[in-house]
């Protein structure tokens, strides 16, 4: 398995890519729990879990990826049963449990969740490659995905249900997933989302939705003009910060709506507002352009993959990435309902992180081994 | 890899960069909105705010540089409603420690308008029950309990006042927002104060060292000796339980520079509870009598009426007058105060026997003209100008005014349809103490700031009379003091001075069972060191000054040559003759 390990096609633009974004992400949370000194142990928590995430990329690229598609069985019963356990230990403190607590390290088994999604799709799809692309073949991917989902579902937690998702449809498409069954469940999703939406409006309860997450769906949908506090009150100050950085920013560390804590969840969820406010346009644009970059040498790597597992993992992934890091963008530029995914490599979170290592490191398994044979 | 789908990544590239481009129009949308301008304001306004810094108040000391009135750290105790977890457990230990009623607090917290996110709950909190509240957040913080959660404290400074009741009239007090009312607080109140700094506040904390350092407002020296002004108000309090007397003043001064030692007044109150003073004074003219309450002084008066006659030429010590028990000036008879005829008197006796009807005489032989042009110059009808607050004028009515009359001259040579603070009495008696020079009384010894001191140097209000009337005066004062008022002396040291027993006009005319007895003198009479102003109100167990306020002058004296050092005469003039 690691013998003939040749690293001629690791791909280190794709690694520098991720570097320059870790890197700059741990700068940027220094600079927005500034002050902060409950916050304090974060910066370097995070550089810890960057620097084991970098040790991570090259040992499991290291590894042949296919090695995961053999022990697909027990990837899927162990992340179930975690999955299973968090939503039993999330009953029992009200929901507020998102994460298990191993020594000091709290770990989010939901990242990693979305990890053991793709190679569970990545070893189904080259199991059935050879299949016709009829509705079984569809529901077999969604049963797969769903015995892990589901008790992410469960929990309630349902924007990283709709990462599962979006990760699967997405796997689909690229696996020629037909069109008239795109045109079929992209209609059923459609109405299903202007129903949430709809019923939301209308103050229906919704099973798996929070009342919390109804009042964000309404309120992005119509924003409430006499909305004090609360309800708008993030979303108004990410404008506002993004509003007040101009072209160039006011400079790392003088974001006054970051470093004053207008901002809310600034080192997590609104850490692009912060970036927009210190940074401006052009850092905004840049951090954007590096993320740009680590989803094109994934998608790169998975054209040139050798079979449909690592094309799979590779897709796979690269969605990870860009759909966390849309929705993340798209909140703070108000695009998006308020929801809580992080920008991908820059924002706070140490299971988050190393997930998306985990993830590069796959790509970089499947870049090194383009070719059947290297002479 | 299959590349039937390959024309699928295509596409996917396509949204890719459709959902990039969207970002950036976005973006350019939220700088270049109409609300742009607004949110790069509100970027500004939420960077910072203007705030006023005040400074630390100037301290008070005494001469010796005891504390009279300083600063000590209060508390705001708040709570903040957004971190505040358990209403019930907040308002259950805030109660415990803030003497506050559970209900009270928790009716605060619960009913704060909307917009808040900070309440106060009790301001001026003493340092030791915050720190009892500390300690007790820090114990549940340990425990990992949170229903304290929101609680926090900020300190200030607040007026105290370590002596309490202590010269209280000429200290005045400060009310919690900072102003200082009465004597020396509210006078010297923007020394005090000092200067406060406006600025702007970034609210970042990285930017938060350029916040200068405002200077203290001015630290003040009085005059004031502590230990002196505690046995005088002492002396004042027995005398008044002793002589059954309603209130008093006493003033303790150095006539030659004016410098006030002590100056005693009832009632007084503990400064640092400054809202006692609705219950203890039902006017603010009360608050120190020294100063705020002109009076009918009586026969004190009678120094100013001899000094004018003999600086004026009209008599000299030797002259005589033949009492006949009364005199008739403009029309009505003045008596003297036992109603009898003093027969042949020179002008020490009559200050000695303070015949009426010799000093009314002495001022009809003077003049209206004359005596009051010299009563004038003695300040009488004139604020002193001590550097305290809410001083009294008197009334000096003179020929010319509607309600004088020419009797007047007569009643007003004796002290009597005259008005005087104690203090205006006293800095008239300077001139006499002090070879016709009279001072300005003050409180003021030096101001220090900024790590200088300015000493207040004394003023001199003008000379009135001649020296040689004054030393002529001062030796007929200290022989008749001699002879006639045994109690007001003070054993080893020569002392001259003069009673007065006024009485109190009403609006029936005077009363004569209630009478002010007032006594002015000073010592040593051939170098005058001390002077010493005694006022009692209504006295119950005597009528007359002689009995009440020269003993108490007597006992006065005796603490202030035991407090200012001053030896006997006999060991002073030996070492000045050496």
């Amino acid at each position: 398995m690691l013998r003939n390990i040749s690293w001629r096609y690791f791909d280190f633009w794709l690694l520098g890519a991720v570097v320059l974004a870790t890197a700059f992400g741990t700068t940027m949370i220094r600079s927005a729990i500034a002050g902060n000194e409950e916050l304090l142990p974060l910066i370097n928590r995070q550089i810890y879990f960057a620097l084991a995430g970098l040790v991570l990329i090259f040992v499991v690229a290291a590894i042949d990826y296919r090695f995961w598609m053999a022990i697909y069985r027990p990837i899927f019963i162990v992340m179930s049963l975690l999955l299973f356990f968090l939503f039993l230990s999330a009953q029992a403190v009200f929901g507020a449990a998102r994460w298990f607590q191993v020594g000091v390290l709290f770990v989010q088994p939901t990242e990693f969740a979305k990890i053991a999604a793709i190679l569970l799709l990545a070893r189904y799809f080259e199991k059935t490659q050879h299949q016709p692309r009829d509705l079984r073949w569809i529901a077999g991917a969604f049963l797969w995905v769903m015995g892990l989902a589901i008790w992410i579902l469960l929990q309630p937690n349902l924007s990283n249900v709709v990462v599962l998702m979006v990760i699967l449809a997405s796997l689909l498409w690229f696996n020629g997933m037909e069109i008239k069954h795109i045109i079929l469940l992209g209609g059923i999703g459609i109405l299903l989302v202007a129903a949430v939406v709809l019923l939301s409006v209308a103050g229906v309860d919704i099973p798996f939705l929070q009342d919390y997450q109804q009042q964000r769906i309404v309120n992005f949908v119509i924003p409430d003009p006499n909305a004090t506090f609360g309800e708008t009150y993030n979303i108004d100050q990410a404008k506002i910060a993004i509003g007040s950085g101009g072209l160039f920013g006011k400079g790392y560390g003088h974001g006054t709506q970051t470093q004053l804590r207008f901002l809310k969840v600034r080192h997590t969820d609104f850490i692009f507002s912060a970036i927009a406010e210190e940074f401006g346009l052009v850092g905004a644009l840049l951090v954007i352009l590096v993320i740009v970059l680590i989803i094109w040498r994934c998608l790169r790597a998975a054209q040139k993959a050798r079979d449909v597992a690592g094309m799979t993992i590779a897709y796979g992934v690269a969605t990870l990435i860009f759909f966390q890091g849309m929705v993340n963008v798209g909140v703070n530029l108000n695009i998006v309902p308020v929801s809580g995914l992080p920008l991908p490599f820059i924002s706070y979170g140490g299971s988050g992180l190393t997930s998306l290592m985990l993830g590069i490191g796959l790509v970089e398994s499947v870049a090194m081994r383009y070719k059947e044979l290297d002479f | 890899m299959r590349q039937q789908y390959a024309i699928r990544s295509l596409v996917v590239m396509a949204g890719l960069m459709f959902v990039g481009v969207a970002i950036i129009v976005q973006i350019l949308r939220i700088q270049n909105s109409e609300q742009a301008k607004i949110f790069l304001a509100n970027g500004d306004i939420y960077a910072g705010e203007f705030r006023t810094f005040y400074p630390e108040r100037g301290e008070i000391y005494d001469r010796n540089g005891h504390l009279l009135a300083g600063n000590r750290t209060v508390y705001e105790v708040g709570v903040s409603l957004t971190e505040m977890k358990d209403v019930d457990a907040m308002a259950y230990v805030l109660s415990v420690y803030l003497n506050m009623t559970q209900e009270e607090i928790k009716e605060k917290l619960l009913n704060a308008p909307e917009t808040w996110t900070y309440i106060v709950v009790k301001d001026y909190v003493d340092a030791g029950a915050v720190s009892a509240l500390q300690q007790v957040l820090k114990q549940l913080d340990e425990a990992g309990d949170n229903r304290l959660n929101g609680l926090g404290f900020k300190p200030h400074f607040t007026r105290s006042y370590p002596e309490k009741n202590l010269a209280s009239n000429v200290l005045g007090f400060v009310t919690r927002d900072g102003r200082g009312y009465f004597g020396v607080e509210e006078k010297y109140n923007d020394l005090l104060a000092g200067n406060p700094v406006q600025m702007w506040v970034p609210r970042d904390p990285n930017k938060a060292l350029d916040i200068p350092k405002v200077p203290n407002g001015t630290t003040l020296v009085l005059t004031l000796h502590r230990d002196l002004q505690a046995k005088v108000e002492g002396i004042l309090d027995e005398a008044l339980v002793e002589y059954g007397a309603k209130n008093g003043a006493i003033i303790v001064m150095d006539p030659k520079s004016g410098e006030i030692l002590a100056m005693a007044s009832t009632p007084r109150m503990d400064l640092n509870n400054y809202t006692d003073y609705f219950q203890i004074f039902d006017n603010g003219s009360a608050y120190n009598r020294s100063i705020g309450m002109a009076y009918e002084a009586g026969s004190v008066v009678k120094i100013l009426t001899m000094a004018a006659a003999l600086d004026a030429g009209v008599v000299t010590p030797e002259t005589t007058y033949i009492d006949t028990g009364s005199i008739t000036v403009g029309g009505i008879t003045i008596q003297n105060w036992n109603r009898q005829p003093w027969g042949q008197r020179n002008m020490t006796e009559c200050l000695q026997h303070s015949l009426n009807v010799c000093l009314a005489w002495v001022a009809t032989q003077m003049g209206s003209p004359t005596f009051y042009s010299y009563m004038d110059r003695f300040g009488l009808g004139h604020r002193t100008g001590v550097d305290l607050a809410d001083e009294a004028m008197g009334r000096l009515k003179v020929p010319g005014d509607s309600d004088w009359y020419p009797v007047d001259l007569g009643t007003n040579a004796f002290g009597q349809g005259v008005t005087v603070t104690p203090l205006q009495m006293m800095m008239a008696a300077t001139a006499i103490a002090n070879d016709g020079q009279m001072v300005t009384p003050h409180v003021l010894y030096a101001m220090i700031r900024d790590g200088h001191q300015y000493n207040v140097p004394s003023q001199y209000a003008g000379s009135p009379i001649k020296p040689e009337t004054a030393r002529t005066l001062n030796e007929m004062l200290a022989v008749s003091l001699q002879n006639e008022s045994a109690s007001a002396l003070l054993p080893g040291y020569r002392v001259a001075g003069k009673t007065g027993t006024a009485q109190i006009p009403t609006p029936q005319g005077y009363d004569p069972n209630h009478t002010n007895v007032s006594f002015v003198g000073w010592g040593p009479v051939d170098d005058p060191q001390f002077m010493i102003y005694v006022w009692l109100q209504e006295p119950t167990t005597s009528i007359w000054s002689s009995e009440t306020a020269a003993p108490v002058f007597s006992r006065v004296a005796e603490q202030t040559v035991i407090a200012l050092n001053i030896p006997p005469d006999l060991v002073r003039l030996q070492y000045g003759s050496r």
